[in-house]
């Protein structure tokens, strides 16, 4: 037998057997879209420290992209939102409800925020969801607010 | 040039190294498969770059222990190879009828315990991935203390945590999701070892560490095709590649080249110093390719992933899961969110009546990974081994000029082809390197919590049913370390906001204790998950969710629940450690972080440029 044909038949083989691989299926097209995505808690406050806070929200599942993004839009006057943060947070396809949670940075202490949120696809893309404008204040210096979970 | 490389070589061995005695020949082709070479082993010149305390003090007698364990695996496969039947190479395309499977299995293993697949003869692959800590590192002291693994030449060593072997060869080969904004598969903990050439990220990690710096050290990928041609496991290689697929000229100083650790000096910048004719170089390229199959396919086969959980008997119709660790399955599933990356395969049952109506593919034999990555915001662990290396070692090698000011941007140092990590073979994904700073793989559950059958357990402080302490086995979570038993890492992911504080590890406000009320800042702050971070789950919950993942642990078996039937649980010499609390494990080690520098321009001063920029 040509001993090089041997050889290739090998590695095709055994190369074959190695690359085959049924678990590739759990790899998933991304979810179907959700006809219509609405706030059903918040968004509101979750933590604070002096320079950062956390703002959290609910939704039903928005579906599409595993990888959503939440977005605030904010600033210290409410007619002008000029700032923007948004943070990524991973889709669970079979809850019912996806919780969004922004991670707002650089902000000043002991100052009242003005901000209205939505999200987004990984691509960019509207779930065509939008709050009305809320607010936070941060605390001082040093200080931090925790509003979830609330403590007794 | 060449010729002149080569010499300076040999004439910086012989001082710095001292007599290396050969007994062999210079011809892979003349070697003797029969037997192996007879070759003194050189002891490496020592690198201790590390201040007092940053070793751990057992560090040289566990080496030596993780090395008897190896040699002695090694010669259990040397035997199975030996029991195997003859082989029968026949039909079209010819295949090893009957034997095939085995074969290659236990060609794969020998490769995988060989010690000789390293400058200095001190390394195999097992060396960081043992069977009975599920494939991953074997030290409890490197676990509590250093992080990374040192390598062939001590005391290098690297900057991750081991990672487990099991299952990895079901991730499939990295992409870039469009419709999803993700990166899907790939091996290891920044993906670089993509499996685009091999079609299997699997078998192309196993051909990373090999020539990695930091462990192995060989200087050049034919050093593996040397060292095979000298192995004496050699004719089943040939049986399974084919009679000349180790048929390679190799230059008279080819062996001292391969005992000279990689990013020596004197080897000169080239990847390819064994000056090896076009012909050989691709025979010896063909058989590091069939060095990494036949490793994936060790890694494939039910001696490293059986699928022999708990939670696989459950899915098969053998349920024996307590109420407690069903209460921590709905945990994971529900409130705690894990499978929202750690996917079960399973839907979830978030509210009473509520239908599941889950149509995973995966359904019979869920992995518990996305395949994808993110960053879930670790503090940097002060105490990895890669902060220290900033000075050269005796070959003149520095592994991280920049000291401290080295950031771990993970996927995204990948994509930018970056220090540390590898070459990234798709142009097209360096755009988004920005998105991906700071994101590591989701590794599998499966097989987190597997430990020694002595020390049954990851967690300090637990007691059994009379009250009598349970010895633990040390590991270590996640890529860089910093955490230390599951009751950290759960906590962490439900308390990481929760507890922020702007301070590095070491350096928790008075009245505040690390990892328990207190979590430092994040090393990467850009594209922290946020899916974690403030869960909401009580002391007790995080309990059970814990027991969900010590579920998922290989070699269960209902008859017999005591006794583990993964093969090699058993080879563990060492120590268990008792005492402490799985809340504060190995706060006793913690170290105060410097002052830290700005990350280095070399790593995030690199297009496209880290967003935002600098990484705080």
């Amino acid at each position: 037998m040509n001993k090089l044909l041997l050889k290739l038949a090998l590695t095709a083989t055994v190369g074959s057997l190695l690359s085959s691989n049924p678990t590739f299926s759990q790899v998933l097209p991304p979810a179907e879209k959700a006809a219509r995505v609405e706030i059903t808690q918040g968004p509101a406050l979750e933590l604070a420290h002096d320079d950062l806070a956390i703002i959290r929200w609910t939704t039903n599942n928005p579906g599409g992209s595993d990888d959503h993004f939440g977005v605030v839009h904010y600033g210290t006057d409410p007619k002008n939102l000029s700032e923007s943060a948004n943070s990524q947070i991973r889709l669970n396809r079979a809850h019912p409800e996806t919780i969004f949670r922004v991670r707002v940075s650089g902000l000043k202490p002991r100052t009242t925020y003005y901000y209205r949120v939505t999200s987004t696809e990984s691509n960019g893309k509207s779930d065509g969801v939008e709050s009305p404008v809320n607010q936070f204040s941060t605390p001082g210096s040093g200080e931090r607010i925790v509003a979830f979970p609330k403590r007794d | 040039m060449r010729t002149s490389v080569i010499t300076t070589v040999s004439g910086t061995l012989a001082v710095v190294l001292g007599a290396y005695i050969f007994s062999h020949t210079a011809s892979a082709q003349q070697t003797s498969p029969a037997a192996e070479p007879r070759l003194k082993q050189v002891v490496p010149p020592l690198y201790n770059p590390y201040p007092p305390g940053i070793l751990p003090a057992d560090l040289r007698p566990e080496i030596a222990r993780v090395r008897r364990e190896v040699q002695g695996i090694f010669l259990q496969a040397l035997d199975q190879w030996r029991a195997l039947p003859p082989p029968t190479v026949t039909g079209q395309p010819p295949t090893l009828q009957g034997t095939g499977y085995d074969e290659v299995r236990v060609l794969g293993k020998l490769m995988n315990y060989d010690e000789n697949m390293s400058p200095f003869r001190n390394r195999a692959c097992a060396f960081c991935h043992m069977p009975y800590a599920g494939f991953s590192g074997p030290i409890p002291s490197v676990n509590l203390t250093m992080v990374a693994y040192p390598g062939s030449e001590e005391f290098r060593a690297g900057k991750r945590t081991a990672q487990r072997y099991t299952y990895s060869p079901r991730f499939p080969v990295l992409d870039y999701h469009i419709s999803d904004g993700l990166f899907v598969g790939g091996n290891f903990w920044d993906g670089r070892a993509t499996g685009y050439l091999l079609q299997s990220a699997d078998a192309e990690q196993s051909q990373h560490p090999p020539v990695d710096t930091q462990e192995h050290a060989l200087p050049d990928t034919a050093c593996i095709a040397l060292r095979l041609s000298q192995s004496v496991y050699r004719p089943l290689f040939e049986q399974v590649w084919g009679p000349t697929s180790l048929a390679i000229k190799f230059p008279f100083n080819s062996e001292g080249i391969c005992g000279t650790p990689g990013g020596a000096v004197v080897l000169g910048p080239s990847a390819t110093p064994i000056p090896l004719t076009p012909a050989d170089r691709t025979k010896a390229n063909e058989a590091y390719n069939h060095w990494a199959q036949s490793i994936s396919f060790f890694e494939s086969s039910p001696e490293v992933s059986p699928f022999t959980s708990k939670v696989d008997f459950a899915i098969a119709g053998t349920p024996t899961q307590s109420p407690q660790e069903l209460a921590g399955v709905t945990l994971f599933r529900g409130k705690g969110n894990c499978n929202s990356c750690h996917l079960d395969g399973q839907s979830t049952l978030l509210k009473p009546g509520q239908a599941d109506t889950g149509t995973y593919a995966a359904n019979a034999r869920p992995l518990f990974t996305c395949f994808g990555y993110s960053n879930l915001g670790l503090p940097l662990n002060p105490r990895d081994a890669i902060f220290y290396q900033s000075t050269p070692d005796p070959f003149g090698f520095t592994a991280n000029s920049f000291g401290f000011g080295y950031r771990d941007l993970g996927l995204g140092t990948f994509l930018r082809s970056g220090p540390g990590s590898a070459p990234n073979p798709n142009s097209a994904w360096t755009q988004f390197a920005p998105r991906m700073d700071g994101r590591q793989q989701v590794s599998t559950v499966r097989n987190v919590g597997m430990t020694p059958p002595q020390c049954p357990t990851t967690e300090a402080g637990q007691v059994d049913a009379n009250g009598k302490p349970i010895p633990y086995f040390q590991k270590e979570f996640f890529h860089n370390g910093y955490i230390k038993s599951l009751k950290q890492l759960v906590h962490f992911y439900n308390t990481r906001d929760m507890f922020a504080y702007p301070v590095t590890s070491g350096h928790c406000p008075a009245g505040k204790t690390e990892k328990v009320d207190c979590w430092p800042m994040p090393e990467v702050s850009n594209n922290m998950d946020m899916t974690i971070g403030n869960l909401g789950l009580t002391d007790q919950e995080e309990n059970l969710l814990v027991l969900a993942m010590q579920d998922l642990t290989d070699g269960y078996n209902p008859a017999n629940p005591t006794v583990s039937t993964y093969p090699n649980i058993n080879t563990f010499t060492g120590a268990c450690m008792t005492g402490g609390s799985a809340s504060t494990q190995g706060n006793e080690v913690l170290i105060p972080t410097p002052p830290l520098p700005p990350c280095a321009q070399g790593i995030c001063d690199v297009a496209p440029l880290p967003s935002p920029n600098p990484i705080l």
